[in-house]
């Protein structure tokens, strides 16, 4: 026991002499954690929180364009700045002027291009029912596109939800304008409003519900990001770990060991310990960034989930994930350069397709298949279920499962070149 | 403490992909309290031996005894007794001689009064003391060699391998460790010891073997050895027996 201690105290002395590492194991997550969140969190404001402001050019000599700037106004998604009397250049030099993403011109043809194709419809309808006079059947006139104008660098998701909010609403606006053409033809052009209330005031509703056992929890870029950036910290400690291993192996430490009474398992695991140690630090931190400083920052707050024991086994196995990683790493390497290199280009590859950045249900298929392989991906996995997905036990097992195999490959891999060294 | 001996037979060694053996065949007998040098020209397959007789390598065929008042002993048994200062410095660079030696200490199982004991007793000999709480890479080549030799006796060892043990110092650092080593021998400790510097090495050993190519080319004491081919140094016999070519 004394001899553990001792081996594990060196870990440490080891580890609190290497500066350089230390601010890179502690200070690296914490700028990466605040600023991509500080950076996430205004484009998800931007399109969840914020009005959309948008330019709107209203060319109509009718009276549909207004209902339609109307409908916009009603909504409260929108932010409108109308201007008047610009030409289709002109409007995309104010955009960029402005500094506003989206604009939308209104063709002075709209009220009666409209106007024509519902009374078209309207006639037929009529006629069909047996309720009208018989004519000439009338063409549906083309309806000149509204145009809609945007800023390329803005996300397509994000630019095709504007644009079908307008879309709906213009379906709103063209249904009415049917709804009153069809009473006028019936005779009945008075009726049609009463029809129109009932219609809109009435409407289906969507109920937008999270999953998750806990009410308060609603997915936002901390829930994401802080788990997300920790797990890729927690496994650049490739660096650290690997070098600390490689320099053992060539400052004949190792060899020294050979002609000693002591078991290399028991330099092995005070390093592994030592390291999981720090790995697990590494997450209180951070997460406690999260839940205290975040606030201050104008963030969302980290709000940790209620099964404490869950999240213990979910940190730990991510940091013995990272560790055993580390640790082949270090073994297979034959010097810093190799270990420092592969390992931070491995990490940073495992990262990207493990749904760090992007999450993986927005890769092509080919790409989700591949993440399967990735542990980050594994990891971040066990802490969507214990953030988002209310900590079901059963999505648990399937991540545990996957980062024990995961660990226990690093290991034999770690043993294996250490019997091929001849260490062990 | 035990009282070892050590008997070589007929030890071969051959590395993989290697084109010849680094040791064909060599065979000799350590006697017990002796200052016993392994003497050899570059390539000769001096630290190969050394390395075979700590155990850090396994030889291709022969097999190295260790006797206790002419009773074998077991390895296991005798590595507690064993020391080993490598050629390449051993040690963490990053933590100070009192860590180090606190650290490979316990590995020694030794327990915290004895390191704490040895540990004040060898820096205060290998003039370390004013260093103690300093890390080991802030210090001089000759302080290192020292710190580097204090890791290798922390336990008191009866049998000491050294693999040049002054290589890159100065000489005032030199005269002080083979100063030490004397009087660490006087105390008991066999002390097996390889070098290139054969002044050094014809001041410091009582008996000596001279390996060429994997092959014992002469043994004996030092002064026999010389009066025998009637040299006057030992870098004549070496030079006699291995010629003035190149050696890689």
């Amino acid at each position: 026991m004394f001899k553990f201690w001792i081996a594990f105290k060196k870990e440490i002395n080891i580890l609190l002499n290497d500066r350089v590492g230390l601010a890179l194991m502690f200070i690296m997550p914490l700028l990466l954690v605040v600023l991509i969140t500080i950076i996430q969190d205004s484009s998800f404001k931007m399109v969840n929180e914020h009005k959309v402001s948008i330019l709107v050019v209203n060319q109509d000599e009718g009276k549909q364009g207004g209902q339609l700037i109307s409908k916009m106004e009603d909504t409260g998604f929108f932010k409108l700045e109308q201007l008047k009397d610009v030409s289709p250049e002109s409007l995309k030099k104010e955009l960029l002027k402005r500094k506003r993403t989206v604009a939308l011109l209104i063709p002075n043809t709209f009220t009666d291009e409209l106007t024509q194709k519902a009374n078209a419809l309207s006639q037929s309808m009529v006629q069909e029912l047996g309720m009208g006079e018989d004519s000439t059947e009338q063409l549906l006139p083309q309806i000149s596109a509204l145009d809609f104008y945007y800023d390329p660098v803005l996300p397509e998701a994000y630019t095709r939800s504007v644009g079908n909010m307008i879309y709906s609403l213009l379906a709103t606006v063209e249904s009415e304008l049917m709804i009153d053409q069809v009473y006028v033809q019936m005779g009945m052009a008075e009726s049609s409003s009463n029809l129109k209330e009932q219609m809109f005031e009435q409407r289906l509703e969507l109920n937008s519900q999270p999953i998750t056992r806990n009410k308060a929890l609603n997915p936002n870029p901390t829930q994401h990001n802080v788990p997300a950036w920790t797990i890729f910290a927690m496994f650049f400690m490739v660096n650290s770990l690997g070098n600390s291993i490689i320099k053992e192996r060539t400052n004949g430490s190792f060899i020294r060991l050979k002609t000693m009474p002591t078991s290399f398992f028991l330099v092995l695991s005070t390093k592994i310990l030592v390291y999981l140690l720090a790995a697990m630090l590494q997450v209180v931190i951070v997460f406690s960034i999260g839940v205290f400083v975040f606030p201050y920052l104008d963030l969302p707050q980290l709000v940790l989930p209620t099964d404490w024991f869950a999240f213990f086994l979910v940190v730990f196995f991510t940091g013995l994930a990272a560790v055993s990683y580390a640790l082949m790493i270090g073994t297979t390497a034959k010097t810093q350069e190799q270990a420092n290199g592969f390992g931070a280009v491995s990490i940073v590859i495992l990262a990207a397709i493990g749904g760090i950045w992007v999450p993986t249900f927005m890769m092509p298929e080919y790409l989700q298949i591949l993440s399967n392989v990735s542990p980050l991906r594994w990891c971040l996995e066990g802490f969507y279920v214990l953030f988002l997905r209310g900590c079901d036990w059963a999505e648990l097992q399937n991540v545990l499962v996957y980062l024990t195999v995961f660990i226990g490959i690093c290991f034999f891999v770690s043993y294996w070149k250490l019997r091929m060294q001849k260490i062990i | 403490m035990i009282d070892t001996r050590i008997r070589i037979t007929d030890i071969r060694k051959r590395y993989p992909k290697a084109y010849r053996e680094s040791l064909c065949g060599l065979g000799f007998e350590i006697q017990t309290g002796e200052k016993f040098g392994i003497l050899g020209p570059n390539g000769a397959g001096k630290t190969t031996l050394i390395s075979i007789l700590c155990g850090i390598l396994q030889p291709s065929s022969g097999g190295v005894q260790y006797l206790d008042r002419g009773v074998p002993v077991q390895f296991r048994e005798i590595r507690k007794e064993l020391g080993f200062v490598p050629q390449d410095y051993a040690y963490f660079e990053e933590l100070t001689p009192v860590q180090n030696l606190e650290y490979f200490g316990a590995l020694y199982n030794l327990n915290k009064k004895e390191i704490r004991k040895n540990t004040e007793y060898l820096l205060e000999v290998l003039n370390l003391s004013n260093v103690a709480r300093k890390p080991v890479h802030t210090f001089s080549g000759g302080m290192k060699r020292r710190v580097n030799l204090a890791i290798g006796i922390i336990h008191q060892p009866t049998i000491l391998f050294l693999d040049e043990p002054t290589v890159g110092i100065d000489v005032q650092s030199k005269l002080a460790i083979i100063r030490f080593l004397n009087e660490l021998n006087t105390s008991g400790t066999t002390i097996i010891y390889t070098s290139h510097h054969l002044s050094e090495a014809e001041q410091f050993c009582d008996r000596i073997v001279l390996v060429d190519q994997g092959k014992k080319i002469a043994m004996g004491p030092t002064k026999a050895l010389l009066q025998q081919h009637k040299l006057k140094d030992l870098q004549d016999l070496f030079i006699q027996f291995t010629g003035e070519g190149y050696r890689d």
